[in-house]
């Protein structure tokens, strides 16, 4: 199967500037991938790289199927928002995607359906003949992602969608992002810093750092390829916590144990190995139970992709 | 959500990229308010103007020819003013409000989007000379020239919009910000007007002459002031149009040239 987005090399420099090095990735259809990476990573960068807006300086690209070579054909099968896009003020949102509609080619009437159908799936078919002057920060991204697709893209790019979004805000734009590619079938590029939406959103992540892919995967096999130090917080009976100490201190894999002060409860450092996770758990609680502690609870913490993200973005 | 499947759209129904953003150019000028309020500021300019001349035709301080030329000279300046300006908003505007970015992402041609900025700077010169015709038809009436002067104004007007506004679009893809598009333009124009404040004396000569030819706002002046005052006939004088004629289609055709290589999201030359 083609891949929807497919990246060999990529380069781009400005000046002595890199902003993106040796970019290699490939993007299956209908596949939901989380661009990560901190500021001035390459995100925004590497997807203007894909949607032509951005020459690259070195390496080759396709996307839907069509080589960087051909722009225009590549822009009409794509979908747009813009990290930071700004809107018409003096436009209604009607006018906007219907405007939007027809730079595709469609007719007037054609465009205009186009612009009703997508204002109500986007919840926004009321406000319609507002100003988008006298919209709200989610509206307006709402409205992007309504301009995104009136091309019924194959590949969507969404540039930190949620930027300056209310947690509600923020819920409603992702449930859009989500029946892009369930309902749409299209490929979406999510590029983000909220290590949430990604897990909640994504089949696949990449982590980019200083204009590199440092990590790839599901969000688990980047999780567990990072073995980022992992800890834990254990609460036992009171009474218990210098027994549970010593039998903790003495399991396999456990590399420190601390006290915060809390009756009952105590930190727990596991040794950082790739495939340690589960063993490490079920060895310090079998400690536990040996030793007759009684253990109230056991919280893992770390293996999550948000330590994954801070230790390949803060290692290299 | 169900997925919006474009129906087949005939060739001959297809909007075309340069019509549809010329469309909403126009529509951004004219609805949006800015294109109406520099039109009233216009004719307001011009009524003033109008009334001072007339007033001094009245007092026999001023022939009705030089009457009309004066007018008509005010009224093609300010015109292609009005064109500079909205060109040189045209694209470094669009970046600095983010609006850029979602218009490069279509299939629309950079040329295309050039082109239909231009034409639509151009239509400020448009609704100026139509403001104009009145206030020409009125302090020209009875001497025969009305007819003439309008014809001339519109030629050199045109000529010189179009050399403005395509300038205004140049400086804009270049600048690096909307302030520097502005002054650059406005100093172009200082610039270029110029030679119109300059003494009688230095107009003189070989090298006065040559001044005035080369540069194309005074020469379209000149020769719009043969015409009506001098009462010139049109190939008389024609040579004067040179410089308007060569600075519009150089012009014209280097800023969508331009467009297709320099207008991105951020502005300069560097690559």
């Amino acid at each position: 199967m083609t891949p929807a987005v497919e990246l060999e090399g990529i380069g781009k420099e400005y000046g002595s500037l890199v902003a993106v090095r040796d970019l290699t990735l490939s993007v299956a259809p209908g596949e939901v991938l989380g661009v990560l990476g901190p500021n001035g990573a390459g995100k925004t960068t590497a997807i203007r790289i894909l949607t032509t807006i951005l020459e690259p300086s070195r390496g080759r690209f396709a996307v839907a199927g069509i080589p960087h070579t051909r722009p225009t054909e590549i822009r009409r099968r794509i979908g747009v928002l813009p990290e930071s896009a700004g809107y018409p003020e003096r436009q209604t949102g009607e006018e906007y995607l219907t405007f939007h509609g027809r730079l595709y080619g469609h007719t007037r009437a054609g465009a205009r359906a186009m612009a009703h159908k997508l204002l109500d799936e986007m919840g926004l078919h009321e406000r319609r003949r507002s100003l988008i002057a006298s919209y709200s920060r989610g509206m307006r991204q709402r409205l992007g992602i309504a301009r995104a697709l009136v091309n019924d893209p194959a590949v969507v790019f969404l540039d930190e969608p949620t930027l300056g979004l209310d947690p509600a805000g923020q819920r409603q734009v992702l449930e859009h992002v989500r029946r892009i590619a369930t309902e749409r079938g299209a490929t979406v590029l999510l590029s983000t810093h909220l290590l949430t939406e990604v897990e909640d959103n994504c089949s696949r992540v990449v982590i980019l750092n200083r204009g590199r892919v440092v990590a790839e995967g599901t969000v688990a096999e980047v999780a567990r390829r990072a073995a980022a130090p992992r800890s834990g917080r254990v609460r036992v009976a009171p009474e218990h916590v210098e027994r549970a100490a010593v039998a903790l201190a003495a399991a396999r894999d456990v590399v420190e144990v601390t006290s915060n002060g809390q009756p009952g409860s105590l930190g727990v450092v596991f040794r950082s190995t790739e495939t340690s996770a589960d063993v490490a758990l079920n060895g310090a609680v079998r400690a536990l139970l040996d030793s007759d502690v009684a253990l109230v609870s056991f919280e893992l913490e770390g293996a999550r992709l948000s330590d994954a993200f801070l230790a390949m973005t803060e290692a290299t | 959500m169900d997925a919006v499947v474009p129906a087949a759209i005939p060739d001959r129904k297809r909007s075309s990229g340069l019509a549809v953003v010329f469309e909403q150019e126009l529509r951004d000028l004219w609805v949006g308010g800015r294109g109406l309020a520099l039109s009233l500021a216009f004719s307001v300019l011009l009524s003033v103007i109008a009334y001072l001349v007339a007033t001094n035709t009245a007092l026999n301080f001023l022939e009705q020819r030089e009457s009309v030329n004066l007018t008509l000279q005010v009224a093609v300046a300010v015109g292609a003013l009005l064109a500079l300006l909205t060109g040189a908003d045209a694209v470094s505007g669009e970046r600095e409000r983010g609006t850029l970015e979602s218009l490069l992402v279509t299939p629309v041609g950079r040329v295309d989007v050039a082109v239909a900025k231009l034409l639509s700077a151009f239509s400020l010169w448009i609704a100026a000379f139509a403001i104009t015709v009145p206030y020409v038809w009125f302090l020209g009436r009875g001497v025969g020239i009305t007819g003439v002067a309008l014809a001339a104004g519109l030629v050199v007007g045109t000529l010189l919009a179009v050399f403005l506004a395509s300038l205004g679009i140049i400086v804009s893809i270049l600048s690096t910000s909307n302030r520097v598009s502005l002054s650059v333009s406005l100093f172009a124009l200082l610039a270029l007007f110029a030679p119109t404040q300059l003494p009688s004396s230095a107009q003189q000569g070989w090298a006065g002459e040559l001044l005035l030819r080369v540069n194309p706002i005074t020469a379209g002046e000149h020769y719009i002031g043969k015409i009506v005052v001098s009462a010139h006939v049109w190939s008389e004088d024609a040579s004067w149009l040179i410089s308007p004629i060569v600075a519009a289609v150089v012009c014209a055709v280097l800023a969508p040239a331009l467009g297709a290589r320099f207008i991105r999201l951020r502005g300069g030359v560097s690559r």
